[in-house]
Formats: structure tokens, C-alpha cells, sequence
């Protein structure tokens, strides 16, 4: 069997979270079957920048094909753009042209997966709302396995990636949540599909003391890993925080690890340590009390899993559906809406309280059933399995012409993924 | 913080989340979630300002009127605008003609007044531009101060109930203490003494089977007469009084309880009598159960 992985950037420096996911996919499948990865040239996601070498190259034994980006992303158009389709009243154009606008427009990547297509058995492109993965998917469609590594953002809500998500062969979802959402905008329920997530890569031992002592860091902590940004919860979490810290001088301190795009405050009790090893953010983790996510857009947390792996309970934003349902259903940790329920949950959650053992262990079980690599494997090679087995739909929705694509009939992006009941699916 | 209840290995994190949030209630009083919060103020706010149905879209407003309005148009006056022309020769006819224009009327009252307004026209932006700089720091006061006034109306209406939860608590308990001491009796005295004897004068005779040891002994000591197990009695009640007495005095040395002995005991013996017979003893029978130490 011959698998093609598209993904918008690749490497094995890239730590982006479906980027990381696609490389661990990749490698792992490898072992049962002939992966090829096709990418750009882009490494920094906000730009697209062409810094790598257009070319062939191999990635701890992974094949990877890299194509140029035409364009490199104008921000501002594409903020003009996204306000357009997310907020108002637009038309298909209008939409394909903020596709264009976010890019990484690499139309030589398309083009190569269409004189592919009959090189590989399937193609599995992620993160469905990059350019890549659209035209790439609509290019070989009865073959393209789709990861969307969808939020719950508007960008799901748009009507060009309705056809993609009805039209493609399966659908590998992270979470329940992304399910339920993507099933809601665009009633693709027929569509094969099943919630894999992904693994991570465990280290077999990890070593607390020796974070501690390599960071001089003496006190219990809960540590946060990730970028340190607005987007991803970062200016509440200190908010509470420094609450927390006023409200019990001897309760935890905060570690921090990622690289900083929102200032840190300065405090005592807060340590900002930046981007550090594998080995130091498992240590690190290891040594944790407690791994806090406040992030309220995920598709699936990673470095949550790495926590349960490890047998440390989380502490999640309550509001962000896939978190508080990926915690209630592995029973692995509390989440928070408000300050007070932060600040019990983290009393709670302390080494020396009754909770956080038990809720480590439960996450840890959780991660065995649910996300070890074995388990992993078997969906996909189940889904492959499926599919070969299955006819690939004939049928295939027709592409509105020239002039219905520029009526401006399609509405607000947003209201669409609002209209989608949200919350987590608990059980 | 109290601790949770983990009766198992097994915890199920909706039950933990359920206490964690009443116990966030029982300190706050409403659990409301910041959401929650926000949607209070909105109404609030849509409420004070639209006190007769009109539409009030105040935040939507502010929020919409926060971009920077384009520049009005304006012009550059100066004294010689009025005579510009592309054209060269047209405006060396305009200036040669000028003194025969001004026979007719003043043109240069006229640039002066146009290049003051263009003045006045930059000065007025300058203003406008100051104004919606302002416009948006009174969005964010007007947007804070409905957030924070809502919350302290919800704070204050939490005080309230508190408040009334405490007052009625209080209440129950003054009318059950009124309660009790309505119903409150004496313990029967332990040691047996006997009945008194029919010879007994009438106000210990008077005095019903419930009353205690001391009672009884101020009853003989008022009459002066009485059976042996009536002085046995009496002299019981005598110790208990003393014991009482120096319970009494804790300030008091032993010289000074001894000096003050005769006097003070007199004196407490007086006032116990006649406290008992004010309350009641000999005539009122069972009303003696309102006063003596062995309230039950």
C-alpha cells in the first residue's frame, strides 16, 4: 500500500500541532506501508515564506517532496478578507479568493498530486481549511483521506468546504466534538468516519529531579507548554494566576514553556523557561503537579495526551468543547470556567490533595485505551482497509458555474458555526 | 479549602466538578459563569437605557463607531485662490482687472472670510479627531462601569439574601430560646428527703414536691422550724449556697470572702428569698420552675 501525506509544512523541527501530528502519522504508518510526504517550501505559518529548498529530500526515512509557495500570505488582505466571509453576507468567489489569501498557495503541489494520483492508494491530506488540502482534495477526491484538525472556528463554516467534507472517501477526526461540528455544517453523516486523535512520542523514563535541578526549580508547579499567546488562553491564565498566587501563598507555582508572543508577568511565582528540549518538557511533565491548558479553541491537545501518558492530571478551560470533553470522558482531570472554579480545581489537583493521583491514573489508562500508537495504527489501517474494500461514490456534487459563484447568497460564515449546538460530548 | 470526597480509585469528574462548583456557590453565593455575567450586563444596560421600549443598541453602537470617520472635505483658501487659472494668460487679465472688480465690492473681505474658514474647517477635524479618540476610552468606561455595576447589583442582592437568611435564622432562634425557657423544669433532687410534715408552717407546706434542696432550706430558715430531715436538708442547701458564693467572688481572696461571709450571706439568703417568694413559690406552686440554678 502507497500512502501520501499532504500537510502544509513539514519537518522535524516543527512542533505546530497538525504538522506534528502529521509527521508522528507518517513515521508510524511507515512501518506498514509505503509513505511518501507531499509539502511547501513554507516553514513559518503566518507568512509561508518559502525557506526551504523546492525538492526531494528524506525525514528520518520519510520521502519528502517540497513545492514552492507563489504567494507568500498578505496579511492584511487576508484580514480584509476573512472579516468578509466570517461576518457578511458573500458569495463562492468570495470565499475561494480567502482561500487563495491564507494560503500556502502552491499551485505546483496541486498539480503534482494530480499527475500522482494513480501512484498512491490514498492520499491523506490534514488541517481541511489550507489551500493544499482543498484543491489538493478535490483533485483526486476518491482518494483523499481527510484529517481536518478542525476548530471551532468560522472558518469550518464556509460553504466550499462542505463539498469537500461530503465529497472525500473518510474522514479521520480527532475528537467527538470536531465530529459533531463538521457533521453539523455540513451534513457529511454518510461519509466514512472515525475519531482517531493521534499518539505522541512517550520517552520510556522520564527524570523530574533532573528538570528541577537543571532549572533550579524548587517548588511544586503547574506547568503550561505551548505557545505563549492571546490566542491560546494565555492573558487569562495569567490573569487567574496572579489571583491565585495573591489568594494562597503556598500553593503552586507556574511554569511556562513555549515561546512567549504575550509578555509574561513578572512575578516570583511565575517562570517563563521559552522553547526547550523533548527531553525537558517530559522531565519537565514529569515533575509537574498539574499541566494546565487553558487554550479555548482546540482540536485535539497533544500535550494533554503527553500529560495523561504520563499519569498527571490537567486543568482545562472549561469552555473549550473538545478539552472538557476529552476530560470528562478519560476522567483525567478538571476543567474551569470562572476564577474560583480555577482556583479550587488547582487546590484539588495538587500533589498533596486527594484528587491528582487518581485522575493522573485514570488519564493515563485513557491514553493506553484510546491513544497509544498500536491503536492508532489499527484505525488507520482499518479505514485504508475499508475503503479498498468499498466503491469509491460516483456521484460527485456539482461545481456551481460562473455565475452562481459570485452571487453573494452564501451567509455569514460565523453564523453558520453558530447555528452548530455546541458543547462536549461527555459520554 | 475543604478536602473532596474520594471514596474510590475511581473519581468521576462531573461529581467532583458538582462539588467544586457548590462549594464556589456556597462562597459566592450565585454561580453565575463570566458569560453569564456579561449577559446580565448587556440586559441591564439595554434596560437603563431603554427605560420605554425604544431600541437601545448602546454597545453595538459604540462598537461600530469605533473606527476613525474619514477626513471632512476642505480647501486651501489663500488671498490669491480666487484668481488661479491653469491658464497663464487668463490670470495676468484676472490680476490686471482686479481694480476694476474692487470698484464693485471688496474681494479680498471675501478670501479672508473663506481662508478663516478653511482654518476653522482643520481646527474643527482636529477637534472631531480628539473627540472620537475620547469616544472610544468612554466605550470602555461606560462598557467597565455597566460590568462592574452589575456585578455589584448581583453582589448586593446576594448581601441581601444573606442578610434575610441570617435575620430569620436569628429570629428562630430567639423564639426557641423563649421556647425552652417557657418549658424548662427542674431536675428532681437527688438526695430522698422526706415529704415535710403536716406540722411544717404554711409556706413550706406550700411549696411543691419539685422544688429543690435549697428552696427548702430557705423556707426552713425563714420558719425557724422543721423536722431533722428538714435541717439535714437545710444544712445541704447551706453548703451549695457557700460553694456558690465563692464561685461567685472569683476576684476575692479568703480573708476577704471571710470578712464579707456573714454579711453576704445574709444578704444572698435574703435576696434568694425573696426572689422565690416574688416568683411565686408558696403561692403560685409550679411557677417556681422559672428561677433556681438547676435549670434544666
Amino acid at each position: 500500500m502507497k500512502i501520501a501525506v499532504v500537510v502544509q509544512r513539514y519537518g522535524a523541527d516543527i512542533n505546530g500541532g497538525a504538522e506534528l501530528h502529521a509527521r508522528y502519522i507518517a513515521e508510524h504508518l511507515s512501518t506498514r506501508a509505503t509513505v511518501e510526504v507531499l509539502t511547501t517550501c513554507a516553514k513559518d505559518y503566518i507568512t509561508w515564506t518559502n525557506e526551504w529548498p523546492a525538492g526531494e529530500e528524506t525525514i528520518r526515512g520519510i520521502t519528502v517532496r517540497r513545492f514552492p509557495v507563489s504567494r507568500p500570505r498578505n496579511t492584511q488582505d487576508f484580514g480584509r478578507r476573512s472579516a468578509q466571509v466570517f461576518d457578511h453576507t458573500h458569495s463562492i468567489s468570495d470565499e475561494l479568493a480567502w482561500l487563495d489569501s491564507e494560503g500556502p498557495r502552491s499551485p505546483a503541489l496541486v498539480a503534482h498530486i494530480g499527475r500522482v494520483r494513480d501512484a498512491f492508494d490514498f492520499f491523506l491530506f490534514f488541517s481541511a481549511r489550507y489551500y493544499h488540502a482543498w484543491h489538493g482534495a478535490r483533485a483526486v477526491m476518491d482518494k483523499a483521506i481527510l484529517v481536518p484538525t478542525a476548530e471551532r472556528d468560522p472558518a469550518v463554516g464556509l460553504s466550499i468546504f462542505g463539498s469537500v467534507f461530503r465529497g472525500v472517501r473518510g474522514l479521520m477526526y480527532n475528537s467527538f466534538e470536531e465530529r459533531a461540528l463538521i457533521h453539523g455544517v455540513s451534513g457529511n453523516t454518510s461519509v466514512p468516519g472515525v475519531v482517531v486523535g493521534v499518539g505522541s512520542a512517550i520517552p520510556d523514563r522520564t527524570q523530574a529531579w533532573r528538570f528541577r535541578k537543571k532549572f533550579n526549580v524548587k517548588r511544586p508547579f503547574a506547568i503550561y507548554i505551548g505557545r505563549i499567546d492571546e490566542n491560546k488562553g494565555c492573558r487569562t491564565l495569567f490573569e487567574y494566576f496572579l489571583q491565585y498566587a495573591a489568594d494562597f501563598p503556598r500553593g503552586l507555582d507556574l511554569v511556562l514553556l513555549g515561546n512567549a508572543v504575550l509578555p509574561v508577568p513578572t512575578h516570583p511565582r511565575i517562570r517563563a523557561l521559552g522553547f526547550v528540549s523533548d527531553d525537558d518538557k517530559f522531565d519537565a511533565l514529569a515533575a509537574a503537579d498539574v499541566l494546565v491548558m487553558p487554550s479555548p479553541y482546540e482540536s485535539l491537545s497533544m500535550v494533554a495526551l503527553e500529560a495523561w501518558a504520563l499519569g498527571k492530571p490537567v486543568l482545562v478551560n472549561g469552555r473549550c468543547d473538545v478539552l472538557r470533553g476529552q476530560t470528562v470522558r478519560s476522567n483525567g482531570g478538571l476543567y474551569y470556567e470562572t476564577y474560583q472554579e480555577f482556583a479550587e480545581s488547582l487546590f484539588a489537583l495538587e500533589a498533596s490533595g486527594p484528587l491528582g493521583a487518581v485522575l493522573g491514573g485514570q488519564g493515563r489508562e485513557f491514553f493506553t485505551q484510546h491513544y497509544s500508537w498500536p491503536v492508532i495504527e489499527r484505525k488507520y489501517l482499518d479505514m485504508f482497509d475499508r475503503l479498498t474494500r468499498e466503491p469509491a461514490r460516483e456521484a460527485r456534487e456539482p461545481w456551481p458555474g460562473w455565475w452562481a459563484r459570485r452571487q453573494r447568497t452564501q451567509p455569514p460564515a460565523r453564523q453558520v458555526v453558530d447555528g452548530v449546538p455546541a458543547g462536549p460530548v461527555l459520554r | 479549602m475543604s478536602d473532596f470526597q474520594v471514596k474510590a480509585d475511581a473519581v468521576d469528574v462531573e461529581a467532583i466538578m458538582r462539588q467544586i462548583r457548590a462549594r464556589v456557590r456556597e462562597k459566592r453565593g450565585v454561580d453565575y459563569t463570566e458569560a453569564e455575567v456579561q449577559e446580565l450586563a448587556q440586559v441591564k444596560l439595554e434596560q437603563f437605557l431603554d427605560p420605554k421600549g425604544l431600541r437601545s443598541d448602546l454597545v453595538g453602537q459604540f462598537r461600530r463607531r469605533r473606527g476613525v470617520s474619514p477626513a471632512p472635505p476642505n480647501y486651501a483658501f489663500e488671498d490669491s485662490t480666487i484668481y488661479e487659472t491653469h491658464r497663464g494668460l487668463l490670470r495676468a487679465m484676472r490680476r490686471l482687472l482686479n481694480p476694476l472688480l474692487k470698484l464693485f465690492f471688496n474681494p479680498d473681505r471675501i478670501s479672508e472670510a473663506l481662508h478663516v474658514q478653511a482654518r476653522v474647517n482643520d481646527v474643527s477635524h482636529q477637534r472631531l479627531r480628539a473627540l472620537e479618540e475620547m469616544d472610544s476610552l468612554y466605550y470602555e468606561l461606560v462598557h467597565n462601569l455597566a460590568l462592574e455595576v452589575t456585578r455589584l447589583g448581583i453582589e448586593v442582592h446576594n448581601m441581601k439574601m444573606r442578610v434575610e437568611s441570617l435575620s430569620s435564622r436569628m429570629d428562630f432562634d430567639e423564639r426557641r430560646g423563649r421556647a425552652l425557657e417557657s418549658v424548662v423544669q427542674y431536675r428532681q433532687p437527688r438526695q430522698t428527703a422526706p415529704r415535710p410534715a403536716p406540722s411544717v408552717p404554711p409556706i413550706a407546706t406550700a411549696a411543691p414536691a419539685a422544688v429543690p434542696a435549697e428552696t427548702m432550706a430557705v423556707a426552713g430558715d425563714a420558719g425557724d422550724q422543721g423536722t431533722p430531715a428538714d435541717r439535714t436538708a437545710s444544712a445541704d442547701g447551706e453548703r451549695r449556697r457557700r460553694r456558690r458564693r465563692r464561685r461567685r467572688r472569683p476576684g476575692q481572696t479568703l480573708a476577704d470572702q471571710s470578712a464579707a461571709a456573714p454579711e453576704t450571706a445574709g444578704t444572698d439568703t435574703d435576696a434568694e428569698t425573696a426572689d422565690f417568694v416574688a416568683e411565686g413559690g408558696p403561692d403560685t406552686g409550679s411557677d417556681t420552675q422559672d428561677s433556681g440554678p438547676d435549670k434544666q
